[in-house]
Formats: structure tokens, sequence, C-alpha cells
């Protein structure tokens, strides 16, 4: 009984989270990216954070899957069907976090009208789309009644590949961009791979966990513990690349670079940049290393929780260390878009707004925050419907509506 | 006679800062409240008009800013939708019924000198003001300098090169080598802002 309330409560509460997430949305809508934070020198925000957050999280988790079929480790083939279900409500959230950082959204098909194809956003698109199209396959053919095991090996070796670009057009994004200095790297895609397996095996591994817990569906333990040490092994892997990054814009103490890097370093991006190397990579590293830890679940989730967030973080700090100094730095600056007559005008003591600034500065505004948890939400929502739907079998599902429930998926070890 | 490639000569040593060409600007081309398309920095100083270096040692120049109409520019390749193009003329503009809004040209510029509306267009008065056919914008595009379009497709000059009282700023086609802007280039020092960038700005300065 508690576990169908739980799920309940839980459904409904996502319900509640995703409209409000519309509401805020729509109220963008009438209003205009003016009720955001972002301004003409940080012109891009949390929307853009957020999207390459999910779309490493979407990637992370198909690329273990995938690599279970294509390279035929049996082992890992039991979590196939939860990653994929994963990785598509993941990409779900980042076409919906692109769409809803666009000014004019209503012209939004000019992407298929007039696309233009030296663009890595257009890359995106296609990508994206690809990817989509093919977890839904790969999905469908996975929870048929009877698998074709033929195809879902085809659809994996396709989906490998397309896995790590999706991620990798996502990098290049920012990372040809000769404008902003902490993003033109040929290590951005190397990088941004790296994070996406380290974040989407970690979630991977809460809803896995999670999944268990709520018996919807079953991994055994042994499982989950070597997913853990793989994770180990990504986090290495991900620090390794920041390292290296960093240290490369470092060593030279190029002094415009290094007012970038600073940012990081000691800057207001300093908690973000810390925060990832301690509690996102050193923390759950140590905690993952030794086989005992990887035994307990607790340590595992609360290790991949951290990892999660130390990815989120990365995303903060790798954006908006390139966004918060302009090149030309001389005063009085950029002129930041929005003006808005302040109270006190009648009074006339602040007569006009200032509308100039040489550095950036951005606060996620509450309409921001909203409409994120409300992507967030629907796609948690769509995960424990989808849960619920595809991992249930046919049989046992017909026998929990007529015997009651709490045993749907018990016998249930695919 | 070879196409053209429209460009602009500003020359620092006359430029004293006066402004009139950032307002010309702005009133030529109907740009909103909260936003300049042609903006006057200060070199050296914190300020606004404030000079470099420590008293006696003081020294002031301006460098008025827009978009640099760059041969290799990186807004026009991260465009998913191109509606930043190069024109035949050279010039970079925008097709403002095309823009998605989605900025990925203002992250791509290295200048900063694109401009988004992210209200609904705000002006005291409240009405438009310009040339009748300077193009309109609403809410959720990105703008800038398109060295005012609606006057040089008439032939005539763009308003900031015509309203400069110490004829500091020239415009022309840098493709012809009797033009104005060729011989300045030519004969005085011209150079280019942030040009270790490879963007090749068609907006050259004279210091």
């Amino acid at each position: 009984m508690p576990r169908k309330r739980i799920i309940n409560a839980w459904t409904v509460t996502l319900g509640i989270l995703a409209v409000i997430g519309i509401g805020a949305w729509i109220y963008q809508l009438t209003q205009g990216l003016v009720v955001t934070g972002m301004n003409n020198i940080v012109s891009w925000g949390l929307y853009i954070t957020s999207f390459m957050f999910f779309v490493g999280l979407s990637a992370g988790g198909l690329i273990v899957s995938s690599s279970a079929t294509v390279f035929n480790i049996k082992q890992f083939k039991p979590v196939a069907k939860p990653a994929v279900l994963l990785s598509t409500v993941c990409i779900i959230a980042a076409a919906l976090l692109i769409v809803v950082d666009l000014g004019t959204p209503e012209r939004m098909l000019n992407l298929l009208l007039h696309p233009q194809f030296n663009s890595p956003l257009i890359w995106d698109v296609i990508v994206i789309t690809v990817y989509l199209v093919i977890s839904l396959l790969y999905l469908y053919h996975m929870t048929r009644p009877n698998p074709n095991e033929k195809s879902i090996k085809i659809l994996s070796s396709v989906a490998l590949p397309v896995a790590i670009l999706v991620h990798s057009v996502t990098a290049w994004i920012f990372g040809l961009q000769i404008a902003r200095p902490t993003w033109h790297s040929a290590l951005m895609a190397p990088l941004f791979v790296a994070s996406a397996l380290d974040s989407g095996l970690a979630l991977l591994l809460v809803v896995i966990v999670a999944l268990n817990k709520f018996r919807l569906f079953n991994v055994p333990k042994s499982l989950i513990s070597t997913l853990a040490g793989l994770l180990s092994v990504f986090i290495a892997v991900d620090a390794f690349f920041v390292f290296s990054e960093v240290l490369t814009a470092l060593f030279p103490a190029e002094e415009r670079l290094m007012a970038y890097i600073n940012q990081m370093l000691t800057g207001s991006l300093a908690p973000f940049f810390w925060g990832e190397v301690i509690l996102g990579a050193l923390i759950p590293f140590m905690i993952l290393i030794f086989r005992k830890n990887r035994e307990n679940m607790t340590l595992v989730v609360l290790s991949s929780v951290l990892v999660v967030m130390g990815v989120f973080f990365k995303r903060i700090w790798l954006l908006f260390s390139s966004m918060l100094l302009p090149l030309l730095d001389y005063a009085p600056g950029v002129t930041l878009g929005k003006y808005n007559l302040p109270v006190s005008f009648r009074t006339g003591r602040e007569v006009v707004p200032n509308i100039w600034a040489t550095l950036g500065s951005y606060t996620p505004s509450w309409v921001e925050i909203t409409i994120v948890l409300g992507v967030i939400a629907l796609i948690t929502l769509l995960y424990t419907l989808g849960a619920y739907v595809l991992f249930t079998p046919k049989q046992e599902e017909h026998s929990h509506t007529q015997g009651g429930e709490g045993h749907a998926t018990q016998s249930h070890a695919y | 006679m070879a196409q053209k490639k429209y460009g602009m000569v500003i020359d620092l040593k006359r430029c004293v800062g006066c402004h009139t060409c950032a307002v010309a600007c702005k009133l030529e081309n109907n740009v909103p409240l909260g936003m300049f398309w042609n903006r006057i920095e200060t070199i050296g100083g914190p300020h606004m008009d404030t000079p470099k270096g420590e008293y006696p040692y003081l020294e002031m120049s301006h460098l008025p800013l827009a978009c640099q109409h760059c041969e290799n520019a990186p807004c026009v390749k991260v465009c998913p939708v191109g509606a930043t193009y190069k024109a035949e003329d050279g010039r970079t503009l925008i097709d403002y019924e095309r823009c998605i809004g989605c900025r990925y040209c203002m992250s791509a510029c290295p200048y900063n000198v694109r401009v988004f509306n992210w209200q609904e267009p705000k002006k005291i008065p409240s009405h438009d003001v310009g040339s009748a056919d300077t193009p309109q914008r609403k809410r959720g595009v990105v703008e800038k300098c398109s060295m005012c379009e609606q006057r040089t497709n008439k032939g005539e000059l763009p308003f900031c090169v015509e309203s400069c009282p110490q004829r500091a700023r020239h415009f022309g086609d840098l493709n012809d080598p009797t033009s104005e802007v060729s011989r300045l280039i030519r004969e005085r020092k011209a150079e280019r802002l942030l040009e270790d960038k490879g963007t090749k700005p068609q907006v050259y300065y004279i210091r």
C-alpha cells in the first residue's frame, strides 16, 4: 500500500510542478525574455546550461547501454531498458530547453524551412532528432513481448556513435567559437563526452536504485556495484580532461586568458569550479574506488548524486567563464538591453536606469528556475509513467489489476 | 568593376568622443531604449570619459564601436536559419523577419556589438523615429548596425558618417582602390580590432 501511495504522490507532485513550469513559460511568452536574468553580455543563461547538462545525461546512459549490446557485454544488458528510457526523456528535456530559450519560438519552424547547414546549432537539431528517433525505436524494440535480437543489435550499433556525436556536436556549439577564450578548445568535445559518461551513468545508477526500491524494475545489486566501479573510471577520465584543459590555459599565464581562468579559480565561478573538483570528482572517486563502498547502495547513490551535481556545476563554470568578460572591455562597456524605469523615477531621485556594464553578471530569475524545474518534473513524470507501462510485463499487469498491487513486478528479472 | 565591399574608416585622431554618431545612429535606426548599435568607448579609464594613466601623464582617447561587418563573420557562420548573412556588397545584415532569437550570434561575436530585444521595444516618446524605411524589429530578435541599409541602398551615407562633426568617419567601397576609404587605409596606418581573431573586419581605425 505505501508503495502505491508514494508512487501516486510522486506522480501528482511532478504533474503539479510541470503545470507550474508551463505556466511560467506562458508568462515568459507574454513578457519576452526580459523576465529572465539574461542580458546583452550574458546572453545565454540557465536554459543553455541545463540544455548542455541534459544532452550529457542523455548521451551517457545510452553510451553505456548500447555498448552492452554492441560489444556483447552480457552482464550490462539488464540495464538497457531503464537506460534507453532515461536517454529518451533527457533528450526531450534538452530539446524543450532550447525551445524555451528562443526569443521568437513562434518562428521555430524556420529551423526546418531555412536551415543553414554551416551552423553547429543545425547540426545539433539534426543529430538530436535522429537520436530521439533511434532512442524511441530502440525502446520500442526492447519492450516488445518477443524482442528481436537482430534489430536491437542493429539499432544499438547506430545508437552508440549517434550518442557520442550528439554530445560532441553540443560541445562544438561552444568549442568552435573564436570569440570565447575558455570555450575555444579542441578538447571541448572529448571533455563533453567524458562528462556525459560520468553524469549519465551516475544518474542511471540513481534511477535503477530507485526503480529497485519501488519494485518497478529489478537490477541485481552486483551489477549496480560493477557499474559503480565503471563510474569511478569515468570520473577519473573526466577529471583528467579538466585538469589538462585548465593546465594548458594556466601555464602560459597569458594575461587575457588568465582573466577568464581566474574567474574560475578565484572569482565568482570558483564555488562551481572547486565544487565540481571536490564534491563532483574527488569525493565520489575516493568513495567508489573501494569495492566495499561500491557494495553499499547508500554510498553508491550518494556518490552518483554528487557526480551529477558536479557535472551541473561544470556546465555552469564552462558556460559563464566565457560569457562574463567582453573581449573589448573598455568603459562604459556594453549596453545591457533592458530598460525599465525605476520606481524612483517619479520622485526624481534616479532618473534613468543604468544600461551599461563592462563586466557581465547573471542570476537566474524565478521564471527561469521555475521553467527548468518544470521541464525536469515533466521528464521525470514521463520516466515514471514510461517505467510503469513499459517495464511491467503484460500478463503480470493483468494479474495486478485483478489481484491487488504490490507484487506486480516482483518476479520481473529481465 | 569588381564586386563592392562596403567598409568604414574611423579616424581616431579626429574623434573627440562627442557621441554624436551614437545618438545619430540611435535616431536614424529607431533603436529602442536600453541599447545602442553604435557606442563610444573610452580607452583606458574605468568610466566613460575618464583618462588613462596618472596625473600629469594623462591620456584620453575614444573608440566608436559598432558592428565590424567582418569579412570572415563568426555570426554568419553560426546563425542556424540564415537570418544573419553577408550581403552582396559586403555588409553583414540581419533579416529581422527570419531571426528566431536563439542569440547564438551574440555568443559568436567577439566585439559584443549585437543587441537583443529582451522586451517589447521601448521608446520615449513612444512613436518610431528615423527614416520611413528603417527596418522594423520586434521583441525577441537580435539587431545591430547595418551601415544604415535604408540609406546606403539609396546611395546615401550612413547617418553616423554624415553627422560626425569632426569628419572622423568615412564610408566607401574597400574594393575600389580610388575610394576615400581605400586611400586612407593605404596612406595612414589603419588597424582593425582584435585582428588576431582572424575575423577580417571591414571597419578600420586610424590611430
